[in-house]
């Protein structure tokens, strides 16, 4: 069981998975800012991030002095003092969007950072964002500058789908734990959640499943390999078959998904004994 | 724990010239050339100005970063592609790492 399922899963919903306990998308979770607080979380900035604790630049000096002490104390503050957030696969994903509203598009603030990419209309947002946040998006117009675009639930599956199909890895975002605030739809290298987990195994939870290859119908193609944001899949030459490597593996289904044969399934991280603990 | 970086290895020291580099959203050549992702773009935080749209085209509304030096690897199409010369990157010095074996060792 992953930390968020210990303190905010259900056993009477959706077998105590944290996300499917309707509780975390109540309203009064929200939680206002005082007037007077400093920056918080995703609005804390290159420049300010730097004051408010030990950043990445920490933990690369540490690396560079080769001081494990160290590396380990800022590893674990970066750690602890993260919001939370887990990778889901595309049939969780469905059901979350079931849970909670409002749903808005908006653009992608990792994508905006690392590679300048300014989307500004429906047919770019590469993010969503859910809850009673959504309703305050004009507080930080710089963050959702380029608008937001209000959703149903079968408009925000379809558009999930999509993404999905583009390639896109699904991670539900919590913004002062635990509500749920945002559902990114993640890549390599320009997500930060995604490239801390798989860099420096911080952040991002692994998801609750593992990725399992049936020989028997996998047939090589390779299409998977081209899908797998982790470098957990690989095409194995020897076999002429897909291989995944488990420990990598975050359980996102994007090579499940993408499989014209289903040679790939999805089996729950609980049922392998020496994955069952392994989150990060 | 696992150590998923190269503990000891000194990283490339990237140096931006902020004087030179004023307008990094508008530019956005090194953040979109990089194989490594090894930049990033941050909007000038003040907290007078937090509720304020800004406008990539203003000098000084955007500073540009390097948090992912350890990703870089000098290939230098960052220094190639820069319009203002802005970007320097300083190679560490490494020597070569040799394993410390005694011939004693190896019953010689």
């Amino acid at each position: 069981m992953c930390w968020l399922c210990e303190q905010f899963g259900d056993p009477e919903y959706g077998n105590g998975l944290w996300y499917l306990n309707p509780k975390n998308y109540a309203r009064n979770m929200y939680k206002l800012r005082a007037p007077d607080a400093g920056f918080k979380g995703a609005e804390v900035g290159l420049e300010t991030g730097a004051r408010a604790g030990p950043t990445t630049q920490d933990l690369l000096a540490a690396a560079e002095k080769g001081d494990h002490e160290e590396y380990d104390k800022i590893r674990t503050i970066m750690q602890e003092g993260g919001q939370g957030s887990q990778v889901l696969p595309l049939e969780d994903a469905d059901r979350v969007l079931e849970l909670c509203s409002p749903i808005g598009l908006i653009a992608c603030i990792c994508r905006k950072d690392v590679r300048a990419i300014d989307e500004r209309n429906e047919h770019e947002y590469t993010c969503m964002g859910m809850g009673v946040g959504m309703l305050k998006w004009e507080r930080w117009p710089e963050r959702y500058k380029g608008g937001c675009k209000f959703v149903n639930i079968d408009e925000a599956k379809e558009w999930n789908h999509e993404m999905d199909k583009r390639g896109f890895v699904h991670i539900l975002m919590l913004f002062g734990a635990p509500f749920i605030g945002g559902f990114c739809q993640c890549d390599y290298p320009d997500c930060s959640a995604l490239r801390s987990a798989v860099d420096f195994g911080i952040g991002t939870l692994k998801g609750h499943y593992v990725a399992e290859v049936d020989y028997d119908e996998c047939n090589g193609c390779g299409i998977c390999a081209q899908r797998c944001q982790w470098g957990a899949l690989k095409f194995e030459v020897t076999s002429g078959k897909a291989n995944i490597d488990l420990f990598k593996c975050f359980g996102c289904g994007l090579c499940e998904t993408g499989c014209p044969r289903g040679a790939i399934k999805l089996v729950e991280r609980k049922s392998v004994p020496a994955l069952a603990e392994v989150w990060q | 724990m696992t150590y998923p970086l190269p503990m000891g290895r000194k990283f490339p020291k990237i140096t931006i010239d902020h004087e030179k580099c004023t307008v990094p959203f508008l530019c956005k050549k090194c953040l979109q050339i990089c194989p490594m992702a090894v930049f990033s773009v941050a909007r000038v935080m003040e907290k007078e100005k937090r509720l304020e749209e800004m406008d990539p085209r203003i000098e000084g509304n955007y500073v540009l970063h390097a948090p992912r030096r350890d990703k870089c690897t000098v290939c230098n199409l960052c220094i190639d592609v820069c319009l203002v010369d802005a970007i320097k990157i300083e190679v560490p010095a490494v020597g070569r790492v040799r394993p410390k074996v005694s011939g004693k060792q190896w019953g010689q």
